[in-house]
């Protein structure tokens, strides 16, 4: 049980009037996992949110949050998330601190006192304690953001859904969302959308990236950083190097090698097909010939922009 | 033990009521934790017991039992009208500014339901309106008529009165609330309740028999039931049919807004 999917979407679709924002989504994410969820503009990365949320009706499809049905048990379900919107909007009459103790409030019926410390925790968390008596409506994007992570948090969430949480943050609030995540990466699950591709490199284990409504990859994000054509490594040689060249390529796990020269250097791109006899013996291999010196040896891998970059091309761009 | 007895309890509510008392308490504070409430109480005493002191000033120097059912009609007709037109222009903005703001997204993505949302707003808007515009202004109207006519109406019959026109205010409110949540224009919804109302002034006069079917006849009810006059033969029939009526529209009201997608 404690291994089920946290969320568990199967077909689920949402079409409006004429447009599919969301094209059968099957989706798992792990539980304790920090999953982004990524997409270009109008990919349906909030459409989803949404319908995991209750507040737009899949037009065909299932999903399951903790088990609960996203239709039938939308309150069950609700009671474990913890949900910041793309935009927050909160009642600008009131202050954070009340804010806070509104949210709260929908999740647990007291003790007052408990209520009221638990509030002063996230306050200072969220580094909103200074102005925690102040109105909404002063707030600035970036408090408004904060107040935002704490009321999605107030609750203890076993499962925390963020709509680009740091969209709006200066530098240092998004080093602080991203620690508040990695430290609720213990006891909870953390989905969350963005297009700050390093913040998803940086905290994510999963990724998924959504395009015109339609899941076009979803890995571990190692996986994913090592690209769609394999494991390869990259090695830098100066000197004679064809028969080195030839030896590598006699070896069982190699499948192919790209080699260029320049400036008298040069470079072999090796893919193979295992990756531990790789690590084991392509050096060896390549040093074996005295002809030839190694410059730079290591596993290739791909930025996460890059790899997005190029699931999206391929798969065309998403922006409507 | 004090550890013990500050842990959270999780909230237990289920049913289609999760997150109502939450919700009334948010409600409550718009009106009562801000200035709302204090301009609405000045609001309606100038508006209601103002316009009385200026038709009613000299009112007890003839006959002041006439003076008396004279200033009682003016507040169930007159004020009864002012505080129709108010209820539909305080609570146009309930559940669409909710709705356009996005403030009804945020809170419901939280465990409550969407009929506890809309409930805590009919039931705290009301009670706020007619107690800020209805109570208070009818105490000071007693002392008023008290100054004027050094006379009382009779407070069993006043109160039946007042419960017509409570009546007439809480269909008008379901009604603001029921449009608020089908429309996207404060215009639309503020005007088929306002032009409701009108209509209730002027369609009876050419189709008497809507007197029966409709709430028209309950400002005409609240002064009968004030003055101590006997009721018409059609009162239980227009009470219990606009008891329905008010009752459906809140009950369209959760329909749509359960449809509705943010």
């Amino acid at each position: 049980m404690t291994d089920a999917p946290v969320i568990r979407t199967q077909n689920l679709t949402k079409t409006y009037k004429n447009v599919r924002a969301l094209r059968s989504l099957d989706l798992e994410v792990p539980r304790n996992s920090i999953f982004g969820f990524l997409g270009p503009n109008g990919a349906g990365k909030t459409t989803t949110i949404k319908l995991l949320l209750g507040l737009v009706r899949p037009t065909a499809g299932t999903a399951e949050v903790f088990g609960h049905d996203i239709v039938g048990d939308t309150i069950d379900v609700r009671r474990r998330i913890g949900y910041l919107p793309q935009e927050p909007r909160y009642y600008e009459h009131l202050t954070a601190r009340e804010t806070l103790r509104f949210t709260a409030r929908f999740f647990y019926q007291g003790p007052a006192p408990a209520i009221e410390r638990r509030v002063a925790e996230t306050l200072e968390l969220v580094g909103l304690s200074d102005r925690a008596d102040r109105p909404v409506k002063g707030f600035s994007s970036g408090e408004r953001q904060r107040l935002g992570i704490g009321q999605a948090q107030v609750s203890n969430p076993d499962l925390l859904i963020l709509d680009e949480p740091a969209a709006s943050l200066d530098p240092m609030g998004r080093r602080d969302v991203l620690a508040i995540m990695e430290r609720l990466r213990e006891r909870a699950t953390v989905f969350y959308s963005t297009h700050i591709l390093d913040d998803v490199q940086r905290v994510s284990d999963t990724v998924a990236i959504l395009n015109r409504g339609e899941l076009i990859a979803r890995a571990p994000i190692e996986e994913l950083l090592v690209g769609s054509e394999g494991v390869a490594y990259s090695v830098v040689l100066r000197g004679e190097a064809a028969e080195a060249r030839s030896r590598v390529a006699n070896q069982p796990w190699v499948s192919e090698i790209h080699a260029s020269t320049e400036n008298g250097r040069t470079e072999w791109l090796v893919r193979v097909t295992d990756t531990e006899a790789a690590e084991a013996q392509l050096l060896r291999v390549i040093l074996a010939d005295e002809r030839v010196n190694v410059a730079a040896f290591g596993r290739r891998t791909y930025e996460l922009e890059e790899v997005f970059m190029n699931l999206v091309e391929e798969n065309g761009n998403g922006d409507d | 033990m004090a550890t013990t007895s500050l842990q959270l309890q999780p909230a237990s509510g289920h049913g289609w009521l999760t997150g109502f008392v939450n919700m009334i308490d948010k409600e409550y504070g718009s009106w009562w934790r801000t200035r709302r409430a204090l301009y609405h109480f000045i609001m309606w005493l100038l508006i209601i017991n103002g316009f009385l002191l200026l038709v009613g000033f000299d009112a007890g120097r003839q006959n002041p039992w006439a003076a008396v059912d004279d200033l009682i009609e003016v507040f169930f007709r007159v004020g009864g009208l002012f505080a129709t037109i108010g209820v539909i222009v305080a609570t146009q903005n309930t559940v669409l500014a909710e709705r356009e703001l996005g403030t009804a997204e945020w809170v419901l993505s939280k465990p409550v339901t969407r009929e506890a949302f809309l409930l805590s707003k009919l039931l705290v808007n009301g009670l706020s309106f007619i107690g800020l515009a209805v109570l208070i202004p009818s105490v000071a109207f007693f002392l008023q008529t008290l100054f004027a006519t050094y006379l009382q109406p009779d407070i069993d019959a006043f109160l039946l009165g007042a419960a017509f026109h409570i009546q007439q205010l809480l269909f008008y409110l379901a009604l603001t609330m029921a449009l608020g949540t089908f429309f996207n224009s404060r215009g639309a919804v503020s005007g088929m309740a306002i032009g409701l109302v009108f209509a209730g002034l002027i369609l009876p006069n050419f189709f008497p028999w809507l007197w029966d079917y409709t709430p028209w006849q309950l400002p005409s009810l609240a002064y009968f039931a004030a003055v101590g006059r006997a009721l018409p033969d059609g009162t239980a029939p227009v009470v219990i049919l606009t008891g329905l009526y008010t009752l459906l529209l809140v009950l369209l009201a959760f329909w749509r807004f359960n449809r509705e997608e943010f």
